[in-house]
């Protein structure tokens, strides 16, 4: 998949750009963000206090000069667990609402820019790999800026509390701490950045070999090719394997030397305290110290591992991002309503996908009166779905014009357009809904009985009728529980829901046998009257009736006897 | 839905006894890291007691020095574990991932009839990554979160009985705050963990048909449901975080109420010392102790953090527990006791009185049904989708069993065959090849990896594939499928064809060979199948108009009486 050339996002190595631009997402979620970051940050200053006070309370005791009172000890301690359990609640209640701002923004954006045009042509697995990216954005707040926030509040509360005891050990304690919470990360970080390539590259490859293994099933079969296959894919396995070991390796050691720099850091202050190597400093305030570096150190163990994490991240966050700039010509956003007259006329129409393809169109010219039935025929890949996207404004001409009703289509708002122009498919999508919040699609004010009425007007009602849920009845993903015919007909009863006078039947029946092919065509024939039918297909199976008949080639389209 | 627990909590429970083995080094290293920990303890609170009641001075630097060393040793101890955890979670996914492909091979197409080939793929790929941490943490954690806090009180009990008993009792304080805040909690969880899944789908959903909606202009709408529907969820999820916040809490708490009342009860030790004029010696000593204990709380809770941690990866096995379940287990359908051999030769085909039904509830898809097809003869199966004319086919390649009656090849219950036996029987060529990711050559040779070069070439040419190939980028090694160079549907159908003359098996099955072609391909098509027909034994199930091509009987499984074509197309090929 990775390696599909004009298929693959803008790989993006990642950085920090896309990253500063999710947060810009953010914007409006900036007050409760940041206030979850406070809130962490005043739980881990409760701590470092608890943690202080502890010391130096035992100290001050075991020296016989109490410092500290129970009562701060008692407080901190309070403080700590409230003010924890605060944090956890509002930093989680801030990533919810800020992932679904990412996702709401991610589906506009790729419903309204020519990355609609992607979604036409049916380029699911992009579309999942693009989705789950959006669901690794989490990590993004939780596990990386919140404790990065941290970090920068511990660096200079430890420096400030050792700064006054012992200047040598505040520079040699920094040192340490700068190391663990911000060296090793970014270390992490760039080195965990060139892994997150190899993962992301050798799953592909692995997802590659399963779904070959999957959909080559009775292949594997007939050929009796299982123990080949199955090698095949744990060879692949144990490639990804390898690359997993590797960066598990890498966050290992990188984790061990963080945790080295915190014990480090201990060892010199209880070496100052000795005496040995930094000036020996008041055993109450080593005590205290000793017990903040601990807590101190502490906060930062995620660091690291999150570091790891953050090349992936910041990849994901780029292919998000690239959602909003994906290739393909801009279709101007017309402003004007469609008007009511529905002639359809193509003049002179040039259209390419980009601009190092083969034009799909050179020149095209169509007449469709309002209320005529016509067919356009070529072989699959000739650009007849094009048209569709053409008239949807999906796409926009790159030369020449399509008028509806005498206006040019690139001056009508997309959103009237569409209104118009109903259109029906083989890639008509069945949502995982139930049949009755599919059919709404079409018309969200329809009846209970107009509901009904599109499924008989479909054939499909008795069946529905027959089913135990009826309107209720769940349809699986992409339609699953339905037979193929029989999803066609709901997404038919859909598409009848709407009052577009102009219906575009791109391959309706490809991919049913003969007869439900040609029971289907009979059903179009009949609810179809009165509307302008244009139909596309790579045949004609003899019982369609039309007014005119178009073949397309080279870019043009020749008139044929209906 | 309760069967549905049964099977995930069987599923778990056998699983957790798989990784448990793998997880033992993870669990010594864990334990041997807490042990190492008291010893620094105990260095951190000799230092410190020196430092704070005397003698400094002597012992001071091997102190240090101990204590350097014993942090080598954790860190080491630490690194060493997480490289462990991660072993052990490539082991158990390299064993459940073949589990589940071979339980995919087993099950065969069958199982495409339920589940989306997505979606299996998904469940060997993705649903198998995410158990890793079932196994690198929760099965350890599970073990480690009473055998190491166990192990450091009872070393803290040699030194201090009385705050080695508060420690306990704080740290058995935590399931009893779990159970109190967790029961619930854990249900909600997995409740919450479902509607998570149930958005993420939903989304997914939504997003692959994006096309459907932006020219439903629905854009605005879904745009805004799908907006409430993650604040629905947010809601939710937060009211389930607010109780399973509060177990956690409660690790926090059992903590802080330790550390507190060590820390008040050692300063009352060392106070009332200090007050009877004790011996400094004995003060030191006192004083060491506290620290000891004191030092060991937050120690003593990492293990119980850690659990609570795995707790979510232990909640990502339950979703994929009921997922694998739903494969085929174990025993393969067709294969037990295969023993029959059928020479390679030409080989009839015969269906006697067979009935079979996918779904007890949608009636049988075939019923009584009985054919013979003479060896070197040709059966065109025809009638409408769901009439069972692919389910003819998959029996024929051993994918589904009768439920009652016999299919016969060459004589031998197609159940009595060794699946290596069958294959090398049957060539199938279906609607559309699977091109496998690799080189055109490869693709070609996947029907039989040692063909010389010789048979390589005449399959080229008999099934035309040479008239193309010089055309492409790289010829033969051109790389095709997934990721690929794209090849036209009448062109894949031609690998499929060079594939069959490769493999050059007494029996073809060809299942709606042309049903993607345009009529012009299609006549091409179907004559290098007729080319290819030669000789063989066929059973073509099509309907297409052209099918009429094809000479031999023909068979409407709409009206189930086997009709032998009117041959006004005699074809003698």
């Amino acid at each position: 998949m990775s390696d599909k050339p004009g298929n693959t996002p803008p790989t993006g190595a990642g950085g920090l750009t896309p990253v500063l631009r999710v947060l810009s997402l953010w914007r409006g979620r900036a007050p409760l963000l940041v206030a979850g970051g406070v809130l962490s940050l005043l739980a881990l200053l409760a701590g470092l206090v608890l943690m202080r006070g502890a010391g130096a309370r035992l100290a001050g005791t075991a020296s016989g000069t109490l410092v500290v009172g129970v009562l701060l000890l008692r407080v901190s301690g309070v403080g700590r667990v409230v003010l924890r359990y605060v944090e956890r609640l509002v930093t989680h209640d801030a990533m919810f609402r800020a992932l679904a701002d990412v996702r709401v923004w991610f589906f506009r954006h790729l419903a309204g820019g020519a990355a609609a045009g992607l979604g036409f042509r049916r380029a699911g697995d992009l579309l999942s790999r693009l989705v789950s990216d959006v669901e690794a954005l989490d990590g993004l707040y939780l596990r990386i800026l919140v404790p990065l926030a941290g970090a920068c509040l511990i660096l200079p509360f430890l420096v400030l509390a050792v700064l006054p005891v012992d200047p040598a050990l505040a520079v040699v304690v920094g040192g340490l701490f700068l190391t663990g919470a911000f060296v090793l990360p970014l270390g992490a970080a760039l080195l965990g950045r060139r892994q997150a390539g190899a993962l992301t590259h050798r799953l592909a490859g692995l997802r590659i070999g399963v779904l070959d293994l999957v959909s080559g099933l009775r292949e594997i079969r007939a050929f009796g090719a299982e123990g080949r296959i199955l090698s095949h894919v744990r060879e692949r396995d144990a490639r990804l394997f390898e690359a997993q070991a590797r960066q598990a390796r890498l966050l290992a050691v990188v984790g061990g030397a963080s945790y080295l720099c915190g014990q480090a850091a201990v060892l010199a202050v209880l070496a100052a305290a000795l005496g040995v190597g930094f000036g020996p400093i008041p055993a109450v305030r080593a005590a205290g110290l000793l017990f903040l570096v601990v807590a101190g150190f502490e906060g930062i163990g995620g660091l690291t591992r999150a570091g790891a994490l953050a090349g992936g991240i910041s990849r994901a966050a780029a292919r998000v991002i690239s959602v909003g700039a994906q290739d393909g010509p801009a279709v101007p956003a017309g402003t004007l309503p469609a008007p009511a007259g529905t002639d359809l006329r193509f003049e002179q129409v040039s259209f390419r996908w980009r601009a190092d393809r083969a034009p799909v169109f050179d020149g095209l010219t169509l007449d469709i009166p309002a209320g005529s039935r016509v067919a356009v025929l070529g072989p699959s890949g000739i650009g007849k779905s094009t048209l569709a996207a053409l008239l949807l404004k999906v796409a926009a001409p790159t030369s020449g014009r399509i008028l509806l009703g005498g206006q040019d289509l690139a001056e009508l708002d997309s959103g009237s357009v569409r209104r118009r122009v109903a259109w029906l498919s083989q890639a008509t999508h069945l949502f995982a809904d139930t049949i009755r919040a599919n059919l709404l699609l079409g018309r969200p004010d329809a009846t209970e009985a107009e509901l009904w009425m599109a499924l008989d007007r479909a054939q499909i009602g008795d069946l529905v009728r027959s089913m135990p849920d009826r309107l209720d009845t769940w349809l699986g993903e992409g339609g699953a529980t339905v037979s193929g015919g029989q999803g066609r007909r709901i997404a038919l009863a859909r598409t009848l829901l709407s009052d577009a006078p102009i219906l575009i039947l791109d391959e309706p029946a490809t991919g049913l046998d003969a007869e439900t092919e040609r029971d289907f065509l009979l059903t179009l024939n009949a609810v179809t009257t009165g509307r302008t039918v244009i139909l596309i297909a790579h045949r004609l199976t003899g019982v369609e009736t039309l007014d005119r008949i178009w073949r397309l080639s080279d870019g043009r389209a020749t008139a044929v006897a209906a | 839905m309760s069967g549905d627990k049964t099977v995930m909590k069987a599923w778990t429970r056998a699983q957790s006894r798989l990784g448990r083995r793998q997880a033992m080094p993870i669990v010594g290293l864990g334990l041997l890291s807490s042990l190492v920990a008291v010893g620094q303890a105990w260095c951190v609170a000799a230092i410190l007691a020196r430092v704070l009641v005397g003698p400094a001075g002597s012992g001071a630097a091997g102190l240090l020095g101990a204590l350097a060393a014993l942090a080598l040793a954790r860190g080491l101890c630490l690194t060493l574990g997480d490289i462990v955890a991660a072993r052990a979670g490539r082991a158990a996914r390299r064993r459940l991932r073949d589990g589940v492909l071979s339980a995919i091979l087993r099950g065969g197409p069958a199982l495409l009839r339920q589940q989306h080939s997505a979606e299996l793929t998904a469940l060997a790929v993705d649903r198998v990554e995410a158990l890793d941490g079932f196994f690198a943490r929760w099965i350890p954690a599970s073990i480690l979160w009473i055998a190491a806090p166990g192990l450091i009180a009872v070393l803290a009990a040699f030194i201090q009985p009385g705050s080695a008993a508060i420690m306990a009792a704080c740290g058995l304080a935590v399931p009893v705050g779990q159970a109190l805040f967790g029961i619930g909690a854990a249900v909600a969880s997995r409740n919450q963990f479902l509607a998570m899944t149930r958005l993420q789908a939903r989304f997914l959903d939504r997003v692959r048909g994006i096309a459907t909606i932006v020219l439903a202009g629905r854009t605005e709408d879904e745009a805004h449901r799908l907006a409430d529907a993650a604040d629905e969820l947010r809601r939710r999820t937060m009211k389930v975080l607010r109780v399973a916040f509060l177990s956690s809490a409660s690790i926090d708490c059992a903590m802080v109420v330790a550390l507190v009342l060590i820390a008040l009860r050692n300063g009352g030790i060392v106070l009332e010392l200090h007050h009877g004029a004790a011996s400094p010696a004995l003060v030191a000593d006192a004083t060491m102790r506290g620290l000891f204990v004191l030092l060991l709380v937050p120690e003593f809770f990492v293990p119980l953090r850690g659990l609570a941690l795995a707790y979510q990866d232990r909640a990502h096995a339950a979703g994929a527990a009921s997922a694998m379940a739903a494969l085929p287990d174990g025993d393969a359908p067709a294969s037990a006791g295969a023993t029959a051999q059928v020479d390679a030769e030409g080989v009839s085909v015969a269906f006697e009185h067979v009935t079979f039904a996918w779904d007890a509830a949608r009636g049988p898809v075939l019923d009584d049904l009985s054919f013979a097809v003479p060896a070197g003869q040709t059966l065109i199966l025809v009638g409408a989708s769901g009439s069972g004319k692919s389910t003819i086919i998959e029996m024929l390649l051993g994918f589904v069993v009768p439920g009652s009656g016999r299919v016969t090849i060459g004589r031998a219950d197609v159940t009595s065959l060794t699946p290596s036996n069958l294959s090398g029987l049957v060539s199938w060529i279906g609607q559309k090849p699977v091109l496998f990711a690799g080189t055109l050559r490869e693709n070609i040779l996947f029907a039989r990896p040692d063909a010389s070069a010789e048979d390589l070439g005449h399959a080229l040419r008999a099934a035309a594939v040479d008239t193309f190939v010089s055309d492409l980028p790289e010829g033969l090694e051109t790389r095709i499928g997934e990721g690929g160079f794209g090849l036209s549907g009448g062109q894949a159908q031609r690998i499929a064809i060079a594939r069959a003359y490769l493999k050059n098996a007494p029996l073809l099955l060809l299942d709606e060979p042309t049903a993607h072609l345009d009529p012009a391909t299609e006549a091409d098509i179907f004559a290098s199948l007729r080319g290819l027909a030669q000789g063989r034994t066929v059973i073509l199930a099509s309907h297409s108009a052209s099918v009429h091509e094809f000479t031999g009987q023909r068979l409407d499984l709409g009206c189930r009486h086997p009709v032998p074509v009117q041959g006004e197309h005699e074809h003698v090929g």
